[in-house]
């Protein structure tokens, strides 16, 4: 430095103590950046913040069902066939219910008072029976569940001061539900059905089960195809591949397949996975095949970034003592890369769990009663639930769409949890 | 040693004005002596390219058995480049190319039969920032051996982990927390952890890219210490900024210049008594 | 960590799938969504009676059911297709083409479409001239009827003073949903041909004529809400100003919160619609592949179920559901030939 440049730094030395106004200006954009910035947070958090609220206050009432207590005779006169199964399980509900109320009579009436109670009442009675036959002769008093109408009304979703026209529920069988009630015989009570049935058509039956297993079946099929395959993909294209026109025509064509909007992966699917290969319509084999397509450039992607951000000192240290390229990439820059590999699987499969769009092109949105047990049955998942819910005409059904959404936001909870321990568990700490 | 008079190309002697000085006799002249009885590695007229730019340009060199070779030079001139073309480290940067000659006891090690994971480990590589494995002190040592099959049960590899900390210097510091992880130690015992882990595969030759500079003046002089130790089984070849390193270190001294070897000679003699006008210059601290 | 465990585990998975798939133990049915909402009732109702499978239905709209129902005969495509309309002679063909050849049609009901506004707001009695009139986006100038200019009414009042002087706001189904292609035919048409200037223009340009019943105005009076009627049922009570279509199944699972328009004079009854009088009503239809009837398990325990009285019958649980039944003759008859198994007259 010579003397010159010493004489002007001195000159331009700013004071301590009363700092030059073009600070006081710098200070204050770092401010209002600060302040846009939490105003942002914020702003995102409050409308988190309205959305659980709004879908909590609308879901929490399907997690309870009106329930009627009804004394059963299982009187042995009913089974007479040796089909235990067979048997004429309505006639025992009806029976009680004439019993309750003696003084209804009439045709008409008595089909009025048949109808509070869910036509799963009579699965419900056989269900018992057939666990334990025993239970033949004997009386018993069981908790069967309400129609949805009674649902509705118990949980105040029908106003019961309408004009009686207006109501899907009438004076006659509000005055038996009151008396039920003073009986004590009209409860609601915990809904486990919602946790153990599949679909139903029958709001107050309908269940989740089939839905979050045909969910679970599916995202493994898409994790165990996805992740493998990504992974490798991504390590061929980052380590070994040599950078030409191909690798960068690969490169651009992956990062474009993750911009494609996901129903064509869904008539990709159909084509290749139904129609060539003849997989059966509507099956997790088929609806993770093609959730593993779309989340496939999301998973190379990510893996590619987290192998560019191992530091290039750890393969040079690996190779320098003679490891070769694969030990190197195995031993060394992969575990590395796992936290960054598995947070991108995880967001990817994130991503698959809220489609529904592919999985109609493939049949996965169909009404599918019974619960899953492989890969190769029907099966919907909880997207394709919550839509079907949302579609449908029964009032009852607008709580359990509620509730269906809160239990697929779980399920994305537990997989953001998941990958932060997982993150945390593969992490390595320099 | 002689000078100027040795066996190239398998014997045939030639004198070095004649073999360097047909092209361009400016600049292709190396003085001092390049070459040495007995070398360890032979390289001859290598150039080494980064896409259509020469880095290196006709360099030839001998490296000795049991003794150090200081490379020094200006910034950029093709130290680090000329090193990692001794144990092909170039082959991972895709626009290198490397032309010329380099033998180890002989053998062209560019020839394409020659696979790149035996010479690694007989040529081994130290880095002018030390990077441990993100694992274990043990498993950092351990790997190479691991990886080479060097070992045939656990009692041999935990000899074999000792013995190299112990010639790294840094077992008395380091035995009672073998399993704490090698990132956890300071960057002088990391730079000696990285020494150890070169010297556990039993290399014949160490190539070492500025092992100090990431150092505190105690550390470089115990891994300084550790070079002298290590001459006695091994060649070692560093590249250093530091003319007091060189001096005290290496037996011999090269000096580079632009992508050209300019002199070599022993190192007292390249220091006190330098030949060429450039590197005196450099030397006596006339450049930059 | 192990790459190479995760890549045969992968492996594996397909390997396992293979044989699952080998037939197919459950009914597959797709096709319309109006008769959706049934035929899952009576899916779930055979599934859990007997002990069997639930079938499994898609809800793909009616024309591309018949487009899979038609893709042949065998495992992989459905035995059974939905449809709010009978099949047409080209989707027959389509059939005969690929392999279908014989068909069981089964009539199931009757399905009404209606008009509804918010429970709050005045009730509506239109003719389907004045629909007409309110929804179509070309309209006969009041001043030269033999000229059609963009549709100029802004209230229901400009359309016909007996009505109230509201503004005109129909939220109603894309042209991709079955009900707009029965609305189309049962309302706009009609509604259409009693105008006497298109009625002349029908005799003389057919294609014409339809291109003005079909096309429905886009300045915003009408809305397409969605395949979603209950969105639309939201938003008219939230609106008591707007009007909406969708099918009586809603209103019937609604009417504390919305009620149906009269049309033509006649409310949206289930009498009303059962016994013909309502003028907004079509036919629901389900039709079954007669070669997988052996070959599948359950077919014809579902036949039975569907066909049943405790179903389909006055009194049955799809009636419940908004299904109108047809009269008892008729359903005998239907219920005869589904017993049967009688196909339908191939073209
Ligand atoms: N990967 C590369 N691609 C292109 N050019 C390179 C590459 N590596 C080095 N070079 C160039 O080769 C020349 C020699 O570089 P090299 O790293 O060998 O210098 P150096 O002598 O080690 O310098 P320093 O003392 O600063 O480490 C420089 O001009 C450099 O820019
Ligand atoms: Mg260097």
């Amino acid at each position: 430095m010579n003397d010159n440049g010493t004489q002007t730094a001195m000159n331009a030395r700013p004071d301590l103590l009363a700092p030059a106004s073009d600070l006081k200006r710098r200070y204050r954009t770092d401010k209002w950046f600060q302040r846009i910035g939490l105003g942002a947070i914020a702003l995102s958090l409050a409308f988190i913040a309205l959305l659980f609220f709004h879908i909590v206050r609308e879901g929490h009432s399907a997690f309870v069902r009106t329930n009627i207590m009804l004394d059963i005779d299982f009187a042995e006169k009913h089974f007479v066939k040796e089909n235990l199964a067979a048997a004429d399980y309505t006639a025992l509900v009806k029976h009680a219910l004439t019993e309750t109320f003696p003084e209804v009579v009439d045709r008409r009436d008595k089909r009025q008072l048949f109808s509070l109670l869910s036509s799963g009442a009579a699965y419900q009675l056989r269900e018992m029976v057939l666990a334990n036959p025993r239970l033949i002769g004997t009386r018993q008093q069981v908790w069967l569940p309400a129609d949805d109408d009674v649902d509705m009304l118990q949980k105040g979703k029908i106003d019961r001061d309408l004009p009686e026209e207006n109501r899907r529920i009438n004076d006659r069988q509000l005055s038996w539900l009151d008396t039920l009630a003073s009986q004590g015989r009209l409860e609601t009570q915990f809904n486990t059905a919602f946790f153990t049935g599949g679909d139903s058509r029958e709001p107050e039956l309908a269940g989740v089960l089939g839905a979050v297993k045909g969910t679970m079946l599916t995202l493994v099929i898409t994790l165990m195809l996805s992740f493998p395959v990504g992974v490798a993909a991504a390590i061929y294209l980052e380590e070994f591949a040599p950078q030409n026109r191909w690798t960068d025509l690969i490169e651009v064509n992956i990062n474009n397949l993750a911009a494609v909007p996901s129903i064509i992966f869904g008539l990709l699917g159909l084509a290749v996975f139904i129609n060539f290969f003849g997989l059966p319509r509507s099956t997790p084999i088929v609806g993770g095949l093609v959730l593993a397509l779309l989340t496939l450039p999301t998973i190379i992607i990510a893996g590619r970034a987290a192998l560019k951000s191992v530091p290039p000192s750890i393969r040079e240290a690996a190779l320098g003592i003679g490891a070769s390229k694969m030990q190197t990439v195995v031993h060394h820059v992969l575990p590395l890369a796992l936290p960054g590999m598995l947070t991108g699987t995880i967001i990817g499969m994130a991503h698959a769990l809220g489609e529904t769009a592919p999985l109609l092109m493939i049949g996965m949105v169909a009404f599918i009663a019974d619960v899953p047990g492989s890969i190769g049955d029907p099966a919907a998942v909880l997207p394709v639930q919550i839509y079907l819910w949302a579609d449908s005409p029964e009032r009852g059904f607008t709580e359990k769409t509620s509730a269906a959404i809160i239990i697929l936001l779980a399920f994305l909870m537990t997989m953001n949890s998941l990958a932060i321990y997982l993150r945390k568990r593969f992490e390595i700490k320099w | 040693m002689t000078e100027q008079t040795f066996p190239l190309y398998g014997g045939k002697a030639a004198s070095l004005q004649e073999r360097l000085g047909d092209a361009s006799p400016q600049e292709r002249k190396t003085v001092g002596t390049p070459f040495v009885d007995d070398p360890r590695m032979t390289c001859r007229e290598v150039d080494v390219f980064y896409g259509g730019k020469q880095a290196i340009s006709k360099v030839s060199i001998d490296i000795g058995r049991n003794q150090v070779l200081a490379m020094i030079g200006p910034s950029g001139c093709g130290k680090s480049t000329f090193l990692r073309c001794l144990n092909r480290m170039n082959d991972t940067v895709g626009a290198c190319r490397v032309e010329g000659e380099i033998r180890l006891d002989g053998i062209n090690i560019y020839d394409p039969t020659v696979d790149v994971v035996p010479l690694r480990a007989r040529v081994g590589m130290v880095f002018q920032k030390p990077n441990p494995f993100p694992k274990s002190i043990y498993d950092n040592v351990a790997y190479g051996p691991r990886i080479h099959g060097l070992t045939k049960d656990k009692n041999e590899l935990d000899e074999i982990v000792e013995t190299s900390l112990h010639k790294a210097g840094l077992w008395e510091e380091v035995k009672d927390r073998l399993r704490e992880p090698g990132t956890g130690l300071s960057g002088g015992q990391q730079q000696r952890l990285c020494i150890a882990r070169a010297i556990a595969v039993s290399p014949e030759v160490i190539l070492m890219d500025e092992p100090c500079s990431a150092l505190d003046p105690i550390a470089t002089a115990k891994v300084e210490e550790l070079i002298a130790e290590l001459r006695t089984q091994y060649s070692i070849v560093i590249v250093t900024h530091a003319m007091q390193q060189a001096s005290r270190v290496s037996q011999r001294t090269a000096y580079f210049h632009l992508g050209d070897l300019i002199e070599v000679g022993p190192t007292e003699r390249i220091f006190t008594n330098p030949r060429h006008k450039l590197t005196e210059d450099y030397i006596t601290g006339r450049f930059g | 960590m192990n790459v190479s465990h995760l890549v045969a585990a992968a492996g594996l998975t397909i390997l396992m799938a293979g044989p699952a798939m080998a037939a197919r133990d459950y009914i597959s049915i797709v096709g319309s969504s109006t008769v959706y909402p049934f035929s899952t009732v009576v899916a779930e109702q055979y599934g859990k009676s007997s002990g069997a499978k639930t079938p499994k239905i898609e809800s793909t709209g009616t024309g591309g059911g018949f487009k899979l129902f038609c893709g042949g005969v065998g495992v992989d495509h459905p035995d059974i297709s939905n449809a709010s309309r009978a099949i047409k002679e080209s989707e027959m063909k389509t059939c005969a083409d690929n392999g279908v050849k014989e068909i069981v049609e089964v009539k199931i009901g009757y399905d009404g479409i209606v008009l509804a506004n918010a429970k709050a707001a005045p009730e509506f009695k239109v003719s389907r001239k004045d629909i007409f009139l309110a929804l179509a986006k070309e309209v006969p100038d009041p001043k030269d009827p033999a000229k059609l200019i963009a549709n100029p009414y802004k209230t229901w009042k400009e359309v016909n003073a007996e009505l109230p002087d509201s503004k005109i706001e129909v939220l109603g189904p894309p042209p991709t949903s079955g009900t707009r292609d029965a609305f189309v035919e049962l309302v706009m048409e009609v509604g259409a041909e009693k105008i006497d200037s298109l009625k002349a223009m029908k005799k003389a340009d057919a294609k014409a004529f339809a291109k003005v019943f079909q096309t429905v105005r886009e300045d915003g009076a009408y809305v397409e809400a969605g395949e979603n009627d209950n969105l639309i049922v939201q938003k008219l009570q939230a609106n008591p100003k707007a009007m909406g279509i969708f099918g009586f199944s809603f209103l019937d699972q609604n009417a504390d919160v919305i009620k149906g328009s009269v049309i033509d004079g006649k409310g949206p009854s289930y009498d009303a619609i059962a016994d013909g009088s309502y003028p907004v009503s079509r036919p629901l239809f389900f039709y079954v592949k007669k070669a997988h009837v052996e070959v599948i398990p359950g077919i014809k325990g579902f036949l039975a179920e569907f066909t049943n009285d405790k179903a389909w019958g006055k009194d049955g649980y799809l009636a419940d559901k908004g299904l109108i039944a047809m009269p008892d003759a008729e359903r005998k008859k239907v219920a005869e030939s589904v017993a049967n198994l009688t196909p339908m007259a191939m073209k």
